[in-house]
């Protein structure tokens, strides 16, 4: 099953690197959401058990690996601060240069 | 660190000029111009009386040595040392800067420029006091490079106006800068070979010439002292420092900076001279100065650059005399510099007030400038003829002891004493020129004259000048004392050594040098060849620069695409190794092991089929709608893995990033929303195909990338995780391991990770409401707002999009599941150590909340029932709670963010352990955070500009 996620985890990248590459800055953002959720799928394929559980101490059953979660956990909430970020920035952008095409946002002062 | 009060005076002496000239820049303007004269020239007297003090102790004792501990991690020490080397260096930046700014006090009309140009010039006082007390290699280059900093500031100190001055100043900054590089290597070389970086240690170390790193480290050495000297063929840049206001070019670039790279050799001879590479580098490069210096100074028609270039030469010769091995040469540099600096001073002092007075400095337009300008005659004549070693004037000494020591080290028909003869001839030319063609002689251009200079100008060059001619009579009382402790030979000094080689020499030279200037008329018509020199290669290479950087600006179009396209090209390369190494002769695993293995492929087909409609919707909304649909399945397959707390954080996340996203977009007006599309659909097929292939390309590598770390990983082994699910409850006390990694184990993590989320989120409230932003964070000004100010209009409903759900059921529920999501947040947290849920989960629950009362009720509305909510200040509580959970362990001698082990077990199967504070931190920063961007995207105001 991760390999299968670790594929995945590539076609969603590509994905993202594609909608990033878009001129639409809103696409753009989109395609970094995207990317975030890739790069969390390749914490969960990156995993060294098979889980049959939730790793809870006196569950029976091989536990799912606790360390990924973790890492998981912080990766989502930040991800979302990034993503919220980025889509203020590109609010702001938007009135400061008349546009959300980025090949029109090429200075840092009109 | 034990300040020795009786110590800290070298200190606060090296660092008084610092001192003058923060003064004179903060309150300089005020002082009226009397009291500029009395503090700097009385400083400078101060200091050089304070100096004169120590010369019995320095010459009994030899240096006198103070110590303090500076950076004790890095084994740096504050060392100020003071030996007869750097005495006689202070005595004279001291003496020479005493005189200058008695000088400069009247050289400026303008106030202002004046008090900046005495402010520089102490600072720079300060540099070079600090270059020659430092007893440490670290603390002498950086005094040396801020003497090339204030050397540059004051050579384009008309940079203003004078295009020459930006040059002059550029020029020299590079290439003393430059120079500085090599030095720093070379220092930081010789301090490794000698295991310290203090002077005391260094120079007693015997065993350096031998080190296997002495021909780097003494190579580099010279090409700093070089530079900084204006050694061939770095001398191209001394003459464009004659940009500066004369007063500088006396001080800086004749009596003192440009030494500073003679002093860097005489204050390492005892440890790396005299050596093979030492006298032919030397040697080679002063003599070789010292003539081209000499031969082109007579072409010079303007002053000051005929002054400039016979700088040049006598530091050649400087240079030359240290290069001789066994010290043979020390008393005679040591005489030449203080020689030079009287001289070449006073004259420097002249060039500027004849400028002043004529308003040129082209030889050819002065002369006759006796009759207007007597005072300044004589001091010229007099210094001009010390220059060209006429008896009994300083000078002369200067010239003899330095052919006595050529002389004593080689044959009187070597090579070096014929470079220096013919040097010395050329030197009286100059000075003849200097004489007949600047003051005596009839007035060539009579419209020339301008101003005479004020008489108190003249005290300072008045003051050398009479050094000039005394001090050649007064060798025994003044000049041996000075340099007796500086040389470590005895010797002897005297104006005359009766009929030896030296003065035939000498007298030949100055026959020589007569006849050459009286056939002037003769060689001055002849355009001399170009010499040497590596302007050419500073040229070439400043040029060359500015094409590079031409040809990297024109690959910078502006267009974010490109950048990312270059960026991820890089990321893939940089995978490239990893992927080949790590692919090759494995299998992969492709089993679905059960029915939980089976709806996880499909959901990772819908997430990435919902990933392609996205791509493919036309709208942003539907295109948003779709991403969620991404987030959902990716929650669910986290919860079949199973990790029930991932994925319920990904569910609340999935929520707020999609409310998110489509309030952005709402808040980008249509106009710009349907221009953006329509380019997007006119995309050329060409450049789509190329941004598919990129993303191919990525997505391959990421993809095989990705496989590599999978199939090489050991399964079912993990020290680390086994170690977690092992350690939990008894360590931490809680018996969900993923809290207790994300709590305890790697609470360092947590902590960065909620800052970072917090500040990110004030960030986002920055960006969207500016100007109100204070207010939203404190809570304050709302009440302000709905009785008056700019937003008293404001309807309660306001215009804006997310109030349209607003109707009496919709009030209702929102009113009713705020309350309830604070329950479900506390008890997420409360019994998050033994079930699905933590702080991330009820932050977000109660973030989303929130989000629906602004969905419902609108921005004021909501912001006006939900006045006690301050999620800044939330943002803040929790991480101080997170943080005071970290450092509690502290208060009992244990490390940050160690386990303090509380456990109580209380009724209901709540659990208190001490993870729980480190969980509310998490909670109100999450829940904090969240909130501030929900006010923000809801926040009606348009930013109109930033």
């Amino acid at each position: 099953m991760n390999a299968i996620f670790a594929i995945v985890t590539g076609i969603l990248f590509g994905l993202g690197v594609y909608l990033l590459l878009r001129r639409d800055l809103v696409k753009t953002a989109m395609g970094y959401y995207v990317l975030f959720t890739a790069i969390n799928l390749f914490f969960l394929a990156v995993g060294v058990f098979n889980g049959e559980v939730a790793p809870y101490v006196g569950e029976q059953g091989q536990p799912s690996d606790p360390l990924v979660q973790a890492l998981l956990l912080t990766a989502i909430v930040i991800s979302f601060g990034t993503y919220a970020l980025l889509l203020g920035m590109i609010n702001v952008a938007s009135r400061r240069f008349g546009t959300i095409d980025s090949d029109d946002v090429d200075h840092l002062r009109r | 660190m034990i300040w020795d009060w009786s110590a800290m005076e070298f200190v606060l002496a090296a660092s008084a000029p610092f001192g003058i000239a923060l003064l004179l820049s903060a309150v300089g303007s005020r002082l009226p111009r009397r009291w500029h004269t009395l503090l700097t020239a009385g400083a400078s007297a101060g200091l050089f009386g304070w100096l004169l003090g120590y010369l019995p102790i320095v010459t009994q004792q030899g240096a006198v040595e103070t110590s303090y501990e500076w950076v004790s991690a890095l084994g740096l020490r504050l060392t100020l040392y003071l030996d007869g080397l750097a005495l006689l260096f202070g005595l004279l930046i001291t003496g020479v800067g005493g005189v200058v700014a008695l000088y400069t006090s009247s050289y400026f009309e303008s106030e202002a420029e004046a008090n900046r140009f005495t402010a520089l010039l102490f600072a720079f006082m300060g540099a070079m006091l600090w270059l020659v007390l430092s007893g440490n290699l670290i603390t002498l280059f950086i005094a040396w490079e801020l003497t090339s900093i204030t050397s540059y500031l004051l050579i384009g100190f008309k940079g203003d106006k004078e295009a020459a001055a930006r040059t002059g100043a550029m020029q020299a900054l590079v290439i003393t800068g430059g120079g500085g590089l090599a030095l720093l290597v070379g220092l930081a070389l010789l301090g490794t070979a000698a295991g310290t970086f203090e002077m005391s240690g260094i120079l007693g170390n015997t065993a350096l010439r031998d080190h296997p790193h002495y021909t780097a480290l003494a190579i580099l050495i010279f090409v700093g002292c070089f530079t900084k000297s204006a050694q061939f063929p770095f001398q191209f840049w001394l003459p464009g420092a004659m940009a500066a206001p004369s007063p500088a070019s006396a001080y800086l670039h004749s009596a003192t900076m440009v030494k500073a790279g003679i002093y860097l050799l005489a204050r390492l001879y005892p440890a790396l001279g005299s050596t093979e590479l030492w006298t032919s580098a030397l040697l080679g490069i002063g003599l070789t100065t010292m003539l081209v210096g000499a031969v082109i100074a007579l072409g010079k028609r303007d002053l000051k650059g005929l002054l400039a270039y016979s700088t040049v030469s006598q530091l050649g010769a400087l240079v030359a005399l240290l290069g001789l091995p066994d010290s043979a040469g020390l008393k005679a540099a040591f005489v030449g510099i203080l020689a030079h600096g009287l001289y070449k001073a006073a004259l420097f002092l002249t060039a500027g007030a004849v400028d002043h007075a004529t308003g040129t400095r082209i030889i050819d337009r002065l002369g006759g400038l006796a009759k207007t300008l007597p005072g300044w005659t004589a001091v010229a004549v007099v210094s001009a003829l010390s220059m060209a070693g006429i008896p009994p004037l300083f000078g002369f000494v200067g010239k003899e002891v330095l052919l006595d020591a050529v002389i004593g080290s080689y044959e009187v028909a070597s090579l070096p004493l014929v470079i220096v003869g013919v040097s010395a001839a050329l030197t009286v030319t100059a000075a003849l020129i200097l004489i007949f063609d600047v003051f005596l002689g009839a007035p060539r251009d009579s419209h020339a004259h301008g101003h005479p200079p004020g008489a108190a100008m003249l005290i300072g060059p008045a003051l050398l000048t009479v050094g000039t001619l005394a001090l050649g009579l007064l060798l025994e009382p003044l000049i041996v004392p000075i340099i007796t402790p500086a040389v470590p030979k005895a010797f002897v000094l005297h104006l005359f050594h009766g009929i030896t080689p030296p003065l035939i020499v000498s007298i030949i030279a100055v026959v020589a040098g007569a006849a050459v200037f009286a056939l002037r008329r003769s060689w001055l018509a002849i355009r001399p060849p170009a010499l040497p020199s590596g302007a050419g290669v500073y040229e070439r290479a400043v040029a060359g620069a500015s094409w590079i950087g031409d040809r990297l600006l024109s690959t910078q179009n502006g267009k974010l695409r490109v950048y990312l396209t270059v960026i991820l090209g890089a990321v893939a390369l940089l995978m490239l190794p990893a992927i080949l190494a790590y692919n090759g002769q494995r299998s992969v695993d492709f089993t679905l092991r059960n029915t939980g293995d089976v709806l996880k492929l499909i959901l990772l087909f819908v997430s990435v089929g919902a990933t392609v409609a996205a791509i493919r919707a036309q709208r942003r909304f539907v295109a948003a709608l779709f991403l969620g649909v991404m987030g959902y399945s990716m929650g669910v397959v986290f919860l079949l893995e199973p990790a029930p707390d991932v994925a319920l954080v990904q569910f609340l996340v999935e929520t707020l990033s999609t409310i998110l996203i489509i309030v952005m977009i709402s808040r980008i007006s249509l106009t710009l929303r349907d221009r953006a599309t329509r380019i997007e659909s006119r995309q050329k097929p060409l450049s789509r195909l190329r941004d598919i292939a990129i993303a191919g390309i990525m997505g391959l590598m990421v993809g095989l990338f990705a496989l590599g770390a999978v199939i090489n990983r050991p399964v079912r082994e993990s020290n680390v995780s086994d170690w977690y699910i092992a350690n939990a409850k008894s360590q931490i006390g809680i018996t969900d391991v993923v809290g207790s990694v994300v709590t305890d184990f790697r609470g360092m993590d947590t902590l960065f990770e909620i800052t970072v989320f917090g500040f990110a989120a004030l960030s986002v409230l920055t960006l969207l409401t500016l100007p109100q932003s204070r207010e939203l964070l404190t809570g304050k000004g709302r009440a302000r707002r709905h009785t008056d100010g700019p937003y008293a209009h404001v309807p309660e409903e306001d215009t804006y999009g997310i109030a349209s759900f607003s109707t009496p059921l919709t009030r209702m529920a929102a009113t009713v599941v705020l309350p309830f999501a604070v329950i479900i947040a506390l008890v997420h947290l409360l019994y998050g150590g033994d079930a699905p849920g933590d702080g991330f989960t009820a932050g977000v629950v109660s973030g989303l909340a929130v989000a629906l009362w602004y969905v419902v009720f609108g921005y004021y509305e909501a912001k006006r029932r939900l006045h006690r909510l301050r999620p800044g200040a939330l943002i803040g509580v929790g991480i101080g709670l997170a943080l005071i959970n970290a450092a509690l362990p502290l208060a009992f001698g244990r490390p940050f963010l160690a386990h303090t082990g509380l456990d109580i077990d209380l009724p209901a199967g709540l659990h208190v352990s001490s993870t729980l504070l480190f969980e509310m931190g998490i909670f109100l920063a999450v829940f904090g955070g969240s909130s501030v961007v929900i006010e923000a995207i809801a926040h009606p105001k348009e930013v109109e500009t930033l």
